[in-house]
């Protein structure tokens, strides 16, 4: 068999046709790892096939369908866009893939909206919208751009040169700035002096996630070039969406390492885990709560560093060079936690399905956007969990994690709480 | 429109219209291929046909109504648990009704009297989890922990566990079936109450039902419930540590344990399982193929490769391991007498204990059956052989010798035998062969290989358990009753005349050996003209 040229290139649909053509139906996308199994409730891991419960919305049928697609077979018919778009995007699937198979899951779904931007068919018309507000107001809420900093607390002073830039985010600068307040005031206690970017811009993850990928990058570029500008050795973010979008999206647009980027990323949890641990932060307040930490997916499974690789597929499919496929072990699990059990008085219970099989909270990628029903949904999903390990209340590390929680909460009328994991860490420091 | 309006509108009164679509793309999500269990190759690709239409029924009465309709305006239909089984579990003709099972997915355990009742949507992993928390375990087929229960259970699937269980069908205490016309019939102990305890009831015995066609892929009919005996397990707790991909089960090792042996041949290597059942220790003993000891070591597709390529006739030829797992299920103490009892085995025998990790990554919860395709990307097991160990053994041996034949396009593994074990506490003996190929390769030799395994039991005389689907029944059925196919045939005639169920199952390898030019030459039997039912192929 002659060896085919491939690349981990999502552009290019081609590149996963092996991807989408090997699925064999296990369902490890859709189960929890069945190690882990916790027995008959709780035990799927993806928001989609759960809620649609045709296989058509599990990655098995997405595949199927991705393999139509790619062979010119399916129609772009209104029902298609909503299989592709109806998702979370959230890698549940491609850890669960890579368990067993090592299907690059995630980066054809990505590849498949891609193409259907391309072709003129994608995406919804709710990520238009937000295609435009980024456009003119650059973030993805329509708010006006000058209110971008309003967050800051007028008794923060961020530094005009610093090694730590943070990135607020569009969510934390208007629709969570507690999260916000929180980051730089932990940063302040530590005794970090950070920047901020004097003209901050959305990051693109919607963009991106929808598979506007050309807006996308241009985004990127800018961004990357701010930072450069700024000389920060440090890209701080204490949104998971961002995170991931500066540590793996954006290395993956413009085909470069991680490591290439010219500066670290990291999340606040990884930041401040290392502050506590070095004693640069004392988590000395009580947090009387007995509460569940939910693993963001960007921050988890999908937060491991980006590497191009390109080479060839032979026979048993078999691809030279060696290909370190991301696989979700290296996310960042353990420094959340590690933070939470610090805290005093605070009783951590985990919830039944952790890190890799964590259930996504459905908000991510676009999902809230255009299929706002489906995320509530998932949210409230989640939250029958967090209420059968008997937590109070659910943390984060990202706002759009909060706000989707508090949503279903409110929605619920439970007494649950969601917080944000930089307000319990601000908390028992007293700052 | 693949089945009328008015039928549609019937259908759709009974789940609702959350639960039924006939979308061309939800449909197209249904399709067999081009990846899983038997695809990629001849069978998948001139078989298998993409749904008409999906439906997800929620309970047995629900079952009952859409067999009804179907029935009334003739829509063929498909029953489906998960879908992993490949193209025999897939749609055979156009237009078809694909019945999604998995929201059927309730349970009962009673753990006090050993039993469990489940749905068709319930899978091993979920039971296997809800078993153990009550101190109870089932045996995870080797179809994996994603497998439905009740679809495994009627295809026979088993596991290293059964070296102490045997058959699964045994396990098998009562079964709910909806039958081609709708009609409900309960067997075993379902038959005349609702206390599944006894296993035993009026009416045909289930077990001869299975045993006498393995895996009936629903064409004699839907079955919606099944009580499945439990069994009594250990009291500690198996915890499940490591992060994806390395994931495991941390044994508590004074109650269970693997042990891994080396034995100087593949004659002590036989007698050692022989001994071991005749001691009646262990609660599993199996001799399984070597890549899948390699699978294991590798981190990936290419170091597996990297690995295998070292490997050679000889190094095959020589190596003997024997997978032994200690059981203590009544007590520590019983699991240290029963580890004197294997050492003093093995011992005699020549053997010698390897270091095996203290933990279970692939049969108490997690039967990784999905793993198999790391390697080439196209797998099946083209046999099952369930009679004596004196029969199983070389068996594998013996597909062995045939499957050079076919290597390539079929994987080379340097004449390995494949996976044989004990069952039963050495009543019986298993044997399974696996092949691997890639799909991308022309796959012609593999479904050559496939039916000349067929051709290869009846001259040698292995007693096979794929009767019927996975082979050609006019090939099989005159060696193997005789006249076994024409009281198949005749049953099914009698459940389902107009082949409304799964059509053309039990014929369908035969349709494939005709439809596929490739398999033509092939064919030295007397066949039937085949095209069961008024259905478009």
């Amino acid at each position: 068999m002659p060896e085919e040229k491939v690349s981990l290139d999502v552009t290019n649909l081609d590149n996963f046709i092996y991807d989408m053509s090997r699925c064999i139906k296990c369902k490890g996308c859709t189960w929890v790892d069945h190690i882990y199994m916790p027995g008959v409730k709780f035990s799927t891991r993806c928001p989609s096939a759960t809620r649609y419960q045709f296989d058509s919305y599990g990655a098995y049928g997405k595949m199927r369908i991705g393999v139509g697609i790619a062979e010119n077979r399916m129609d772009y018919s209104q029902k298609l866009l909503e299989i592709m778009y109806a998702c979370t995007l959230c890698g549940a699937c491609d850890v669960g893939c890579k368990r067993n198979l090592d299907l690059e899951i995630e980066l054809t779904l990505e590849a498949l909206r891609i193409k259907l931007v391309k072709e003129g068919k994608g995406p919804m018309p709710e990520h238009k919208k937000i295609a435009e507000n980024i456009a003119t107001k650059h973030n993805s809420l329509g708010a006006p751009h000058e209110n971008r900093q309003k967050w800051l607390p007028q008794e923060i002073k961020p530094a005009t040169k610093a090694d730590v830039l943070y990135f607020v985010g569009c969510s934390a600068s208007y629709t969570n700035p507690e999260i916000a307040q929180s980051t730089v005031k932990i940063l302040n206690a530590a005794g970090t002096p950070f920047m901020l970017m004097p003209d901050e811009w959305c990051c693109g993850n919607i963009l991106y996630s929808v598979g506007m990928i050309d807006e996308a990058r241009e985004l990127a570029k800018r961004n990357i070039q701010v930072v450069k500008d700024s000389g920060a050795t440090t890209l701080l973010t204490a949104c998971a969406e961002g995170y991931r979008m500066w540590k793996v999206d954006y290395p993956k647009m413009l085909n470069i390492s991680t490591a290439d980027l010219g500066f670290q990323v990291v999340h606040l949890v990884e930041y401040a885990d290392e502050l506590i641990k070095n004693g640069a932060l004392k988590l000395k307040y009580p947090v009387d709560l007995r509460l569940t930490y939910h693993d963001s997916c960007s921050l988890s499974r999908l937060s491991e560093p980006w590497v191009p690789w390109e080479g060839t597929r032979g026979l048993w499919g078999a691809v030279k060079p060696n290909l370190e496929r991301r696989r979700g072990t290296n996310g960042v699990y353990q420094q959340p936690r590690d933070i939470l059990s610090a805290i005093p008085g605070l009783e951590l219970v985990e919830p039944i399905r952790k890190r890799e099989n964590t259930f996504c909270c459905g908000a991510g990628r676009g999902t809230k956007e255009a299929f706002p029903d489906f995320a509530l949904w998932a949210a409230q999903h989640k939250l029958t969990e967090v209420k059968e390990v008997g937590a109070e209340a659910v943390v984060s590390a990202c706002p759009w994690c909060k706000n989707n929680f508090a949503q279903a909460i409110s929605k619920n009328g439970d007494k649950l709480k969601t917080f944000d994991i930089s307000e319990l860490i601000l908390a028992s420091i007293g700052a | 429109m693949a089945i009328s309006k008015d039928a549609y509108s019937v259908l759709e009164s009974i789940v609702g219209s959350e639960y039924i679509s006939e979308d061309p793309v939800v449909c197209e999500g249904y399709r067999s291929g081009p990846g899983g269990y038997e695809s990629g190759v001849g069978y998948e690709r001139v078989m298998t046909r993409i749904p008409g239409c999906i439906i997800m029924p929620r309970t047995t009465a629900e079952v009952q109504k859409i067999v009804k309709v179907c029935c009334r305006y003739q829509i063929p239909y498909v029953p489906y648990s998960t879908g992993f089984y490949g193209p025999r579990s897939h749609p055979h003709v156009e237009n078809a009704l694909l019945i999604d099972m998995k929201r059927m997915n309730d349970f009962e355990i009673d753990a006090k009297h050993l039993y469990v009742v489940v749905g068709p949507g319930l899978i091993y992993s979920q039971l296997q989890e809800e078993a153990l928390r009550k101190g109870c375990y089932v045996v995870v087929g080797g179809g994996g922990a994603q497998a439905s229960v009740i679809a495994n259970l009627i295809g026979d699937g088993w596991s290293p566990l059964s070296h102490r269980i045997g058959l699964p069908h045994r396990r098998i205490l009562g079964t709910e079936l909806v039958l081609p016309d709708g009609e409900l019939v309960r067997m075993g102990s379902l038959a005349y109450n609702d206390d599944p305890f006894w296993g035993e009831g009026i009416g045909p015995d289930l077990r001869g039902l299975l045993r006498g066609f393995t895996g009936h892929r629903g064409f004699l009919g839907i079955v919606t419930k099944m009580a499945i005996k439990l069994l009594p397990f250990q009291p500690e707790r198996l915890e499940p540590t490591g992060i994806s991909p390395n994931t495991t089960l941390q044994l508590p090792e004074k109650r269970v344990k693997w042990i891994n042996f080396t034995m100087p041949n593949k004659e002590s290597l036989g007698k050692a399982m022989f001994e071991i059942a005749r001691a009646e220790i262990a609660g599993a003993v199996t001799k399984v193929p070597i890549f899948w000891r390699v699978i294991a070591r590798s981190s990936s597709k290419e170091e597996y490769w990297e690995l295998w390529s070292k490997e050679n006739e000889e190094t095959i030829a020589n190596f003997h391991v024997l997978r032994v797992m200690l059981i203590g299920f009544t007590s520590e103490e019983q699991m240290a007498y029963d580890e004197r009892v294997l050492m003093d085995i093995i011992g005699e025998l020549g053997g010698e204990a390897r270091r095996t990790r203290p933990t279970d990554e692939s049969w108490i919860k997690n039967a990784d059956s999905a793993g198999m395709w790391i390697m080439c990307g196209g797998y099946v097991s083209v046999d099952y052989v369930i009679e004596t160990l004196e029969h199983a053994i070389p068996h594998g041996e013996n597909y062995a010798k045939l499957k050079r034949n076919y290597t390539p396009p079929l994987m080379p593994d340097y004449g390995d035998p494949g996976w044989f074990q004990s069952f039963e506490l050495g009543h019986q003996g298993y044997s399974e062969f696996l092949v691997y190929w890639d799909p991308d390769e022309n796959t012609d030799g593999v479904d050559h290989f496939y039916l000349e395994t067929s051709k290869e039991n009846i001259r040698k005389r292995f007693y096979t358990s794929l009767l019927g689907s996975h082979q050609p029944l006019y090939l099989t059925g005159p060696s193997y009753g005789p006249n076994y196919h024409k009281w198949l045939l005749a049953i099914k005639e009698e459940f389902d005349p107009n082949y409304v169920c799964h059509p053309p199952v039990p014929l369908n390898h035969d349709l494939f050996v005709e439809r596929a030019e490739w398999m033509r030459p092939m064919k030295d039997w007397e066949g039937p003209e085949i095209k069961p039912g008024n259905w478009s192929y």
